[in-house]
């Protein structure tokens, strides 16, 4: 165990640091929570950094060149995310294509299917994942969608809900249901469908922050070529949320480096308000570092087995400890404001209401992706090895 | 304590109930404030005329019996000068003996209380702006209760006026809440208004009633949230069962019910100590105000996250419900507020007893 790591990895970080300060747009600064989760449309800036990222080699550094990386190794990729998630800098808008999509084309799909993983990667493609059904939230395999071949094509028939960017996407990365009579894991295929074939409707849904980020998207006998069908006819189970497998190490370090942020924010913000002295509220704001503290440590232990090959329970626990701590970092942002905790107004209110916006953003964080009960279940059974009920 | 309620209260609560869920669908709100529609704002004006004005007088019965009725008003989310007209201004206008106070009485005038200055205090000030003027640009007067650039320290005094709210200066500073306006409002000298006094200790008093039934308008959204919720999870199904079977749920749902009972009970304590004219009844307003404020805003976040991905959108209504609870808390004193108070006063005694 050492503090720091060796001088080649530390240069890799100064010529990111160096390329972040020369480039990083201005709208990518400042460590609002709200990029990336609560978007209702691309903008051009986000799109531009994005294929920037790319085309230095900056946007998955695990990957070679072409597809926007560097042939970063897990350190590397570690650094990457420390220095990007300091500065509260998103890579693009919408993770769904190059966490999940480009990840899982490169890793499943035909020789045709992986050429448009780089698109995917540098976001000339936006893509939307259609895992959720009404009837299959955090019980996927129970997804209905089906898909019925007829030899050339296939017909697909249901209804997706909560699609991320379905209203901007070309392209939608569709679990469906492929063999009905197969046990409920073994009957479920990937296609790729583009948004614009005949028979796919989206109706937008916005979030309680009223943002349009998500949708419902109908499918009504919408016929795909066979060849959009990704891995493995039925064995679709397989190709389940992101492969970004050189980064897994290190995709806790966001969580973290956010919740840092947020804690010198709040300090300043108490101290802005008059409130620096404050016993009850430096106790809170203290424990709250301690929380922080210990779970990015925590996050440190887990890359070392990481690195080494081995698997790291640790980071079971870090989606659900960061999301949930997350959430009361931002309450503890309006709970500061003391009467003035609920003012949204973006003349008066306290940082033009970021504490009150990244709040309401943050009570995603604990059901998309998995909810926090799910979450308590896999420790539960994969960490702890209880027995399940 | 007795805390049956007489056969006419359970009529006035039922009867509440029954008005509520009747004549305030959440459409109502929606389309005045939400996703605002031609026609939604004089909608739901209209139903506040028709079916809500003769309530108003509420603030001159029991604060038992105001509890009971507001409690049910909470349940339902509301964009009315309800609250502000009976519960805040009503009972200072009748504490100076004001004689607008028949008239917001019977229903003709409604009304808010223009008080807290810069710091965010319901406490008299002399600041020239008045901060968190509840439903402003719902009212027909204001109220102010300002104490001339002095501070007022207990045994102070702060003087009463009102002016028509269309003759003020005032800026609607949006919050979570949007259903309930908030404004700034720039002091305005009394006019033909003839100003009248009210000492800190009876305004504390006033305010005491205003805090306890708004406590009990919270305990009412909170327990909309729990009943939504509880219906919700008995009947969404994942992995074949429903989710309200699964312990990790349960375990979470009675932990948060049992907070508002006893929220809901610490409410209705206070209310009886404030009818009584209890020596207890400061203690047991800061008592009930923050355990209904922390009930509600934690019940809020538990129905979001039993809701799982439906509860976060915004056609569904548990936003309305959260947007409520979280700016509600923050009136007339947050917890941290009332915990403050209480500190001052359990501390205050103990040095006195050594
Ligand atoms: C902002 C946002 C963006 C999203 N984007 C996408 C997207 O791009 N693509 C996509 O496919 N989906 C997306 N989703 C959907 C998300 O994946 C689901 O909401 C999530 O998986 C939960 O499913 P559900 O909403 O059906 O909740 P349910 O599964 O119905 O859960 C309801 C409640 O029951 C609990 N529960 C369920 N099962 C158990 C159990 N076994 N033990 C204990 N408790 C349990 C849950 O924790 C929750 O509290 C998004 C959701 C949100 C909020």
């Amino acid at each position: 165990m050492k503090l720091g790591w060796d001088s080649e990895h530390e240069l890799f970080r100064s010529e990111l640091v160096s390329f972040l300060q020369t480039h990083a747009p201005p709208e990518a600064l400042g460590g609002r929570d709200l990029i990336g989760t609560d978007t209702g449309d691309i903008p051009q800036w986000a799109r531009r950094w994005q294929a920037e990222l790319f085309d230095n080699g900056w946007m998955v550094p695990a990957y070679p060149p072409e597809l926007g990386g560097r042939d970063a190794d897990p350190l590397e990729c570690l650094i990457y995310a420390e220095e990007l998630g300091r500065r509260g800098i998103p890579r693009s808008v919408h993770f769904g294509g190059y966490a999940i999509v480009g990840p899982s084309l490169l890793e499943f799909g035909s020789e045709d299917q992986k050429a448009m993983a780089p698109a995917a990667i540098r976001g000339d493609t936006i893509w939307c994942v259609g895992m959720s059904e009404p009837d299959a939230g955090s019980d996927l395999a129970n997804l209905s969608t089906s898909a019925v071949s007829d030899g050339d094509s296939f017909v697909v028939n249901g209804q997706k809900v909560w699609t991320s960017y379905a209203l901007h996407a070309e392209q939608c990365f569709c679990y469906v249901r492929t063999d009905p009579d197969a046990p409920r894991h073994k009957g479920i295929s990937v296609l790729t469908v583009a948004m614009d074939t005949p028979g796919v409707t989206v109706r937008p849904l916005r979030h309680i922050t009223g943002s349009a980020e998500f949708a419902e998207v109908f499918f009504d006998d919408v016929l795909v070529p066979v060849e959009n069908l990704v891995g493995e006819l039925h064995g679709g189970w397989r190709i389940t949320m992101g492969s970004l497998a050189h980064e897994r190490g290190g995709l806790w370090v966001d969580g973290v480096a956010s919740a840092e942020r947020a804690i010198s924010d709040l300090v300043e913000l108490s101290i802005s308000l008059g409130r620096g002295s404050d016993p009850v509220l430096r106790r809170q704001l203290t424990e709250l570092y301690v929380e922080v503290q210990s779970l990015r440590a925590l996050g440190y232990k887990g890359f070392a087995s990481f690195a080494q090959g081995s698997s790291a329970p640790e980071h079971s626990y870090m989606k659900l400890a960061s999301s949930e701590l997350r959430q009361r970092l931002y309450e503890t942002g309006m709970d500061i404001q003391g009467s003035f905790g609920s003012i949204t107004d973006d003349a008066v209110a306290v940082e033009a209401g970021r504490w009150q916006h990244s709040w309401q953003v943050s009570l995603a964080a604990t059901i998309g992706g998995g909810t926090s009960e799910i979450q308590r279940n896999v420790v539960a059974s994969r960490v702890l090895g209880l027995p399940r009920g | 304590m007795d805390f049956s309620l007489t056969p006419e209260q359970e009529m006035l609560r039922d009867t509440a109930s029954a008005l509520f869920s009747r004549e305030f669908p959440s459409s109502l709100v929606r389309d005045a404030c939400y996703d605002p529609v031609t026609g939604g704002a004089s909608a739901a004006e209209a139903a506040f005329d028709r079916h809500l004005r003769p309530w108003i007088s509420m603030g001159d019965e029991s604060v038992v019996d105001q509890c009971l009725f507001m409690e049910e008003a909470g349940a339902a989310i509301t964009t009315a000068p309800l609250w502000s007209s009976s519960a805040l201004a009503l009972p200072v206008l009748r504490a100076v003996n004001h004689p607008d106070a028949d008239r917001v009485a019977d229903g003709s005038l409604t009304a808010t209380v223009a008080l807290a200055g810069s710091a965010g205090e319901w406490r008299a000030n002399g600041d020239v702006l008045k901060v968190l003027v509840t439903d402003f640009g719902l009212v027909d007067i204001v109220v102010f209760v300002d104490a001339d650039g002095e501070s007022v320290d207990s045994g102070g005094e702060a003087h009463v006026w009102v002016v028509p709210a269309g003759d003020l200066q005032a800026r609607v500073v949006e919050n979570m809440d949007l259903a309930r306006p908030l404004a700034e409002v720039t002091r305005r000298p009394p006019g033909d208004d003839q100003p009248l006094t009210i000492t800190e200790g009876d305004l504390g008093s006033v305010l005491e009633r205003a805090t306890v039934v708004l406590a009990a308008e919270m305990v009412g959204t909170a327990r909309w949230l729990k009943e939504t919720t509880i219906e919700y999870v008995s009947t969404r199904e994942q992995f074949g069962k429903p989710v309200g079977s699964f312990q990790g749920l349960q375990w979470k749902l009675v932990d948060a019910s049992l907070e508002l009972e006893k929220a809901g009970a610490a409410v209705y304590y206070a209310a009886m100590c404030i009818d009584a004219d209890d020596p207890d009844r400061h203690r047991a307003t800061h008592v009930a105000k923050s355990a209904a404020g922390a009930t509600a805003r934690r019940w809020a976040k538990d129905a979001m996250q039993a809701h799982g991905g439906i509860g976060y959108t915004w056609e569904h209504d548990l936003h309305l419900y959260l947007r409520r609870a979280n700016a509600a808390d923050r009136l007339l004193g947050d917890s941290a507020w009332h915990m403050e108070q209480l500190a001052l006063d359990l501390f205050q005694s103990q040095g006195q007893r050594v």
